[in-house]
């Protein structure tokens, strides 16, 4: 396909289905697909050659989605956050983009393109 | 004027006390916290007073908590007694200013605990009487009787302590609404954009899979207020749990409700957090929207069964949950998987985990999950 190898961590749903569908429409190719830190950690602790890029919803039930951002940062792979605050809480990534939701095509569009892939 | 100047000196000393005390008392008023109650009585008793030396004890529930003070030597600061054991303790459970001319001849003195001090008399005055919360005690290196006006003068002060701690309190809890107010606005903008991001994603999927602009229209209405009505489901629950089963009740109100007859669910009593709450709302709504159109709700003698269970001796507790049509007309799969099938099939497993499948055997459409318990979803 050729697209970017994505990996998306949304725990809404309603959302994830769109950002699913947005990034497919964007010709990237959804790899993964987790709604919780636990299960995007066991996610890239498997094999998960060649992801070029992810899209990381900052709040995930309470929890901060920190820890999969430095797993991504360690191994090199660029990501972008997506939020409903305003202004993040505690953000240690602060040359990250982020994408305020609701999300923008073009800004999500601009995201993916510096992932490369 | 030889005379005024030998009043002046007489009066000096009177004046400067009282002008001391005005001063306290303003600076007791405008204190905000305890520790700067107390820094206002250690640098102020001891001049008012005329004392050898001062002590502010907060009273800590069954004990005294000496908090501070001055003096010519080190007293008790920082160290807490039983009420019971010591002077302060017994002004605070009585509600009276105690004197003691000679500490050494009066019993109520634990006198070990003087030894090490220069302390022979002291006078110690409860603030707020009535209930004391906590006292302000001047003691004296010589022994004597105190005057009525050192008495008088450190129970003022006790009194405006009093005033002082009660605003430091309504201080610290004003405080701490407004904290809660902005934490509470910042919650409330979180949620709301992620509410804008659900209609997002609604509005997004419906025109995907969209025949007409009317029919856009009209699915769209339909599931915004599917929407509406879980979150009001979830706003009446203070966004606390709610349970499966007023979820349901909610979801199929606009198809006739629970009733019993047309519409059964059976089931314990499972309790969910309110994301989760989402997402099985949405998806009874898809599966009632598919079921009035096409399904068991289309015909007058059709019915859906929703059952639930949990398998107490299974090694790993999960919910079995199967929507049943009934007594509708012959079904098949319909030909595209559109975003209400979507919604039914993955909304609920991607939040919880498990599996879900939907499928359309010739007597009606049916629906099974089974997914394990968790912080998310468990027994009520």
């Amino acid at each position: 396909m050729g697209g970017p190898r994505v990996l998306l961590v949304e725990d809404e749903g309603l959302v994830a289905m769109m950002m699913e569908d947005l990034l497919a429409d964007l010709g990237c190719e959804v790899v993964g697909s987790c709604d919780s830190i636990a299960s995007a950690l066991e996610w890239l602790d498997g094999a998960n050659d060649g992801l070029d890029g992810a899209v990381l919803d900052v709040n995930l039930g309470g929890e901060l989605v920190y820890p999969v951002a430095e797993v991504l940062a360690a191994r090199q792979i660029p990501f972008a956050f997506t939020t409903g605050y305003g202004m993040l809480p505690e953000n240690r990534f602060e040359a990250v983009t982020i994408l305020t939701k609701p999300v923008n095509l073009a800004k999500l569009e601009a995201a993916v393109r510096a992932f490369g892939g | 004027m030889p005379m005024d100047a030998a009043l002046a000196q007489t009066e000096a000393p009177a004046e400067g006390a009282l002008f001391t005390l005005v001063e306290t008392i303003e600076d007791l008023s405008a204190a905000r916290s305890v520790d700067q109650i107390a820094a206002v009585i250690r640098s102020a008793a001891r001049r008012i007073t005329g004392a050898d030396g001062v002590a502010f004890v907060l009273r800590d529930d069954d004990q005294c908590w000496y908090l501070d003070e001055d003096a010519i030597g080190p007293l008790w600061k920082g160290r807490r007694f039983p009420l019971t054991a010591c002077i302060s303790g017994w002004a605070m459970l009585r509600g009276e200013t105690v004197v003691v001319p000679d500490i050494y001849a009066d019993d109520r003195i634990p006198h070990d605990a003087y030894r090490p001090t220069f302390v022979k008399s002291l006078v110690m005055t409860p603030v707020r009487p009535a209930d004391p919360i906590a006292a302000i005690g001047a003691y004296w290196a010589t022994r004597r009787h105190p005057t009525p006006d050192e008495i008088a003068k450190l129970q003022v002060m006790a009194r405006a302590t009093a005033t002082a701690l009660e605003s430091a309190r309504v201080w610290a809890s004003l405080n701490e609404s407004l904290e809660r107010r902005k934490f509470l606005l910042r919650e409330l903008d979180h949620r709301c954009k992620n509410t804008l991001a659900s209609v997002q994603s609604i509005a997004d999927q419906t025109l995907r899979n969209a025949p007409s602009p009317k029919a856009f229209h009209e699915a769209f209405e339909q599931r915004l207020a599917a929407l509406s009505r879980a979150h009001e489901l979830l706003t009446r629950e203070g966004w606390g749990r709610t349970t499966l089963a007023a979820i349901l009740q909610v979801a199929l109100e606009p198809f006739g409700g629970v009733d019993g007859s047309r519409i059964v669910a059976e089931g314990p009593a499972i309790d969910l957090r309110p994301e989760s709450a989402v997402a099985f709302h949405m998806a009874f709504h898809e599966l009632a929207v598919n079921a009035t159109r096409y399904g068991a709700l289309s015909y007058p003698g059709g019915r859906v069964r929703v059952r639930w269970s949990v398998d107490m001796a299974a090694p790993v507790r999960a919910l079995h949950l199967e929507w049943r049509e009934e007594g509708g007309p012959p079904v098949s799969a319909p030909s595209r998987s559109g975003f209400g099938r979507r919604l039914i099939e993955r909304g609920i497993a991607r939040d919880l985990g498990g599996a879900s499948d939907l499928d359309f055997p010739p007597e009606g459409a049916r629906f099974t999950l089974e997914t394990p318990l968790s912080h998310k979803i468990g027994l009520a």
